[in-house]
This record gives structure tokens, C-alpha cells and sequence, in this order.
């Protein structure tokens, strides 16, 4: 059952982008970029919550994750003064290193998707929905033997995580900017992105240190207590 | 105003698929101008009330505007009519209108946005996507209902702290340590609650078979007439599409073929599919006025 489900996962993913580049490639050629990678950033976030959705119901994580969810969006709201400096990255990966990755990665995903209900839904939340998923999901596969328990490695990868949803989010902020995708206009974008991706760093760092053990302990507590 | 917020959630969802979809498949001015005109008469509608807003807005994406057309030729040298050259590098006349055609489409893209906020509340988004994907709506809901019950609870959370005789200093780091116990207090109690409210889920009998939901939602005549409407209009669009209808180019220099005697028609089309909702706006908001002139 579980191959089963993997081949569908697998083949959605290797089946579903090329087909949506050939598509954009072919069907139209103005170039239109803008819906193909749209639809791309969709597509790679379906496989997740499908897996998710054909699952025996766990209430319980279920549950965990909508409250997750909702303390990374109240950080945004905290934080919103300030622009950039988001606790959303650190509470998805502490959620990661915790409950697994899929924890992880619907924490990141829905953080993008509801705190966009206040914030405003644009072309850019698909984006969002896939970077912070996968920072979640990554973390939580890299947690496979506690590596990112360890404090250098967790910061480390915080800074890394800054760079990845920076990375990701330019794809979105060039193809706005002139409809087509160019390296030349990429690099442009990532480089004038510089001081923002920065604040994304430091900010996860920051984060990271000072819940670390406020929230792993009462995570790692519910886990202990519950056996989630 | 909202009468259009008022039609059945699935017509409006496909409303904003198919525009959504059509203004940003081509760049065809055509199309440009009818989105970005419809996008913007809805915005006026929904906020007819705060004039501020409107002004504020319309004044900001304004600027947006003549930023990213003064913007795009510095970038990009392409075309053939050359104007000047500025440090060796050839401003051309396409890059700029190629310039105002992509403000226009993210400007346009901006204003459905804001529409879509007002347009479809999360009520609606739950209603369309909680048969289709009941978990993750079920989390999306639970996630929205937690923000206000947070609120509260860190109120009532500070408030205890703050008879209790903690952390009633008025420097920064008093602050900051207070803020931290409070949010370590609400992550707890949380989470302990999440459980609770999972294992009462459970005995209620979630995720069993033969569940029903409450919805407020009936789809009437009228949401029937509009969806034809909506589907008609799309389908037409997209046959012109495919004819090369709203074909244009930009670089090296512009051409937009004009196909035919259907042309005008996928035109006016395209402006009746983008005007939708501002033009019920409009109508039920007459019609209001002239009942009550009746009075």
C-alpha cells in the first residue's frame, strides 16, 4: 500500500511538471511562464496533502498541526511591524524535528495559506506554500537520527532555510517582474534580494534560539504524554 | 455593496478561475484593458463605502505603474524602434510598452487579488474544498478558529501574571521576559487543549461514514444563469485563443494580427466576462437606490 501510494506521489510529480512545461511550451507561445510555474508550484504541493488526505485520521496530529499552524500565523501577526522577521520558518521546523515530516511540511504550507487570509492571497501564495512546506519536510528528514537536535546543525540549517525560501520566492518576483525567466534577471533579483534574505536568516536564527527549548520542551512533552 | 459576493460559492470559484486564467494567458491589450478594467470597477464597487481605500490604492498601483514602464527598459534592449540612448544602451519604444503591458497584468492580477478577499471568505472556501479534502480544510478551519480563541487566552494569560504581581517593570527586557511566559504559558495550554479537543472529536464519531455538513449555502436560478453565462463567455474566449485571436507580440516589434470578422465579438466578449461583477455591483446597487426613492 505504501509503494502504491509513493508510485502515485512519484508519478504525479515526474509525470504532472514536465507535462505542465510542455504544455506551456507548446500550447501557447507567448512565453506565458507566469500560469506554467504557477501550476508547477501547485502541483508539487498536491502529492503531500493527497498522502496526507488518504490516510487512516489521526485526530490527534490533525489537531496538533492546526494549533501549530495557528501559532506560526499569530508570530506573523506579532511580528508584522517588523518587516521579514518572521518566527513561520522556526515553528515549522521545530514542528518538523518533533512530529516528522509531513507534520512539518502541512504546518509550512498552511501557515502560508491562512496567514495569506489576512495578509492578503496573490499569485505568490503557492510559492509560499511550497517553500515553507518543504522547509518543513526537509527538516523533518533530516532529523532521521536526531542530527537536528543538535543546536549547530539546527542553526545551520535555519540560515540554510533563509537562503532556500529567498531562492524560491525570487522565481516568483522575476517571473512578476517581466513575465519570462531569465539566469541574467534571476541573478539580478537575488542579488537586489541580498539585505531581505539576510533579515530571513537572521530572524530564523533568532527564533530558532529563543523557542528552541521552550517549544521543543512542551513538544517533545506532548509526545511523551500522548504518544502522538 | 456585495451583491456579487452573494452568488453561490462554486459559481464565483469558477468565475476567478477563468479570470484569472485568461488575464494572465496572453498579453494581449485587449484582454489587458478588460481585466484591468473590470478588476478595478469591482474594487471600486466593493469599497464604495471608504473612498479613502480607494484613493489610496488607485494612487499607489499608479505609481507601481509608471515605475515598472520606466523600469523595463533599462533592462531589456530589445526591439526596433530606438527613442535614445542612455550610458551606451538603446531605450527602445517596445521595451516600454512592453513595460506598461506587464505593469498592467500584475496590476490587474493585484486587484483580483483584493477582490477575491472580500469575494470569497474562508467560509466559502470550506465549504467548496471540505467534501473534496475534509482533513486539510478541517485543519485550515481549526487553524482560523484557534487565532481569536489565542487572543483571548493570552489576554486573560497577562492579565493573571499581572495580579499575580509578575513582571509589572516598564523596561524593555521586563517586557520582552513577560511576553516569552506568556507564550510559553499559551503554547501549553494549547497544545493540551488540541488534545482535548481531538479526543472529543474522536467520540463523536469524526471521520465516520454517512457524516453530513451544515452549509448556508443553496445554489438558486440565478447562480445557474450566471454560471451558464460565466461558461459560455469562457468557452467562446478560449475558442478565439486557440484561433490566435488575441495573438500580440512585443519584441522586436509590435504586432497584433487582426483575424477576421470574429475579432470584435471576442473583444466584446472579453470585456462582458471581466466586467461581470462589477456590472451586478452596479445594477442591484441602482436597484436599491430606485426602491428606495420609492419609499
Amino acid at each position: 500500500m505504501n509503494t502504491v501510494k509513493k508510485a502515485i506521489r512519484i508519478l504525479l510529480l515526474l509525470g504532472g511538471i514536465p507535462l505542465l512545461i510542455l504544455l506551456g511550451a507548446t500550447a501557447w507561445n507567448d512565453r506565458r511562464y507566469q500560469l506554467v510555474t504557477m501550476g508547477i508550484a501547485v502541483l508539487s504541493v498536491i502529492p503531500f496533502f493527497l498522502t496526507f488526505e488518504r490516510r487512516e485520521a489521526n485526530t490527534r496530529k490533525l489537531v496538533l498541526v492546526a494549533v501549530l499552524t495557528a501559532i506560526s500565523v499569530a508570530g506573523r501577526f506579532i511580528f508584522g511591524p517588523v518587516p521579514f522577521f518572521k518566527p513561520v520558518t522556526a515553528v515549522t521546523i521545530l514542528t518538523a524535528i518533533y512530529f516528522g515530516p509531513e507534520a512539518g511540511f502541512l504546518t509550512g504550507s498552511f501557515s502560508a495559506v491562512v496567514s495569506n487570509m489576512f495578509f492578503g492571497q496573490g499569485p505568490w501564495t503557492p510559492f509560499q506554500m511550497f517553500s515553507w512546506g518543504m522547509i518543513g519536510f526537509l527538516a523533518g528528514v533530516l532529523n532521521h537520527r536526531g542530527w537536528m537536535k543538535q543546536r549547530p546543525m539546527l542553526l545551520t540549517y535555519g540560515v540554510l532555510s533563509g537562503i532556500m525560501y529567498s531562492f524560491v520566492m525570487d522565481v516568483w518576483t522575476v517571473l512578476n517582474y517581466d513575465g519570462s525567466f531569465g539566469t541574467a534577471g534571476y541573478l539580478a533579483a537575488l542579488a537586489s534580494a541580498v539585505p531581505v534574505t539576510a533579515v530571513y536568516c537572521v530572524s530564523n536564527v533568532v527564533f530558532l534560539l529563543a523557542l528552541e527549548k521552550p517549544v521543543g520542551e512542551r513538544l517533545m512533552r506532548m509526545k511523551k504524554k500522548y504518544g502522538i | 455593496m456585495k451583491a456579487f459576493a452573494a452568488y453561490h460559492p462554486i459559481v464565483l470559484f469558477f468565475y476567478y478561475i477563468a479570470v484569472l486564467i485568461f488575464a494572465m494567458i496572453t498579453m494581449h491589450p485587449v484582454l489587458l484593458a478588460a481585466s484591468t478594467a473590470g478588476a478595478v470597477l469591482l474594487f471600486i464597487c466593493m469599497y464604495a463605502r471608504r473612498p479613502k481605500v480607494i484613493a489610496k490604492n488607485l494612487l499607489y498601483y499608479l505609481f507601481l505603474f509608471l515605475l515598472l514602464s520606466a523600469v523595463n527598459p533599462l533592462f531589456s534592449h530589445d526591439g526596433e524602434r530606438i527613442l535614445f540612448f542612455m550610458n551606451g544602451n538603446a531605450v527602445t519604444l517596445e521595451a516600454i510598452i512592453y513595460g506598461a503591458a506587464i505593469a498592467l497584468l500584475m496590476i490587474s492580477v493585484m486587484f483580483w487579488c483584493k477582490c477575491y478577499n472580500e469575494v470569497m471568505t474562508s467560509d466559502k472556501f470550506l465549504y467548496l474544498f471540505g467534501k473534496a479534502i475534509p482533513k486539510l480544510s478541517l485543519i485550515l478551519s481549526m487553524a482560523l478558529r484557534f487565532l481569536p480563541l489565542f487572543k483571548s487566552q493570552i489576554g486573560k494569560i497577562h492579565q493573571a501574571q499581572k495580579t499575580m504581581g509578575l513582571y509589572t517593570g516598564d523596561s524593555f527586557v521586563e517586557k520582552i521576559r513577560s511576553s516569552f511566559r506568556v507564550f510559553g504559558a499559551i503554547l501549553t495550554w494549547s497544545l493540551e487543549n488540541a488534545v482535548d479537543t481531538a479526543d472529543s472529536m474522536k467520540a463523536r464519531g469524526y471521520g465516520m461514514k454517512g457524516r453530513t455538513n451544515f452549509s448556508v449555502f443553496t445554489f438558486r436560478l440565478r447562480d445557474g444563469i450566471l454560471l451558464a453565462v460565466i461558461l459560455a463567455l469562457s468557452g467562446f474566449l478560449a475558442v478565439g485563443i486557440r484561433g490566435g485571436a488575441f495573438w500580440f507580440q512585443y519584441y522586436p516589434y509590435i504586432a497584433g494580427a487582426y483575424t477576421g470578422n470574429l475579432q470584435i465579438f471576442y473583444d466584446i466578449a472579453a470585456f462582458l466576462l471581466m466586467m461581470l461583477p462589477a456590472a451586478i455591483e452596479v445594477k442591484e446597487n441602482v436597484k436599491w437606490k430606485l426602491l428606495k426613492s420609492k419609499i
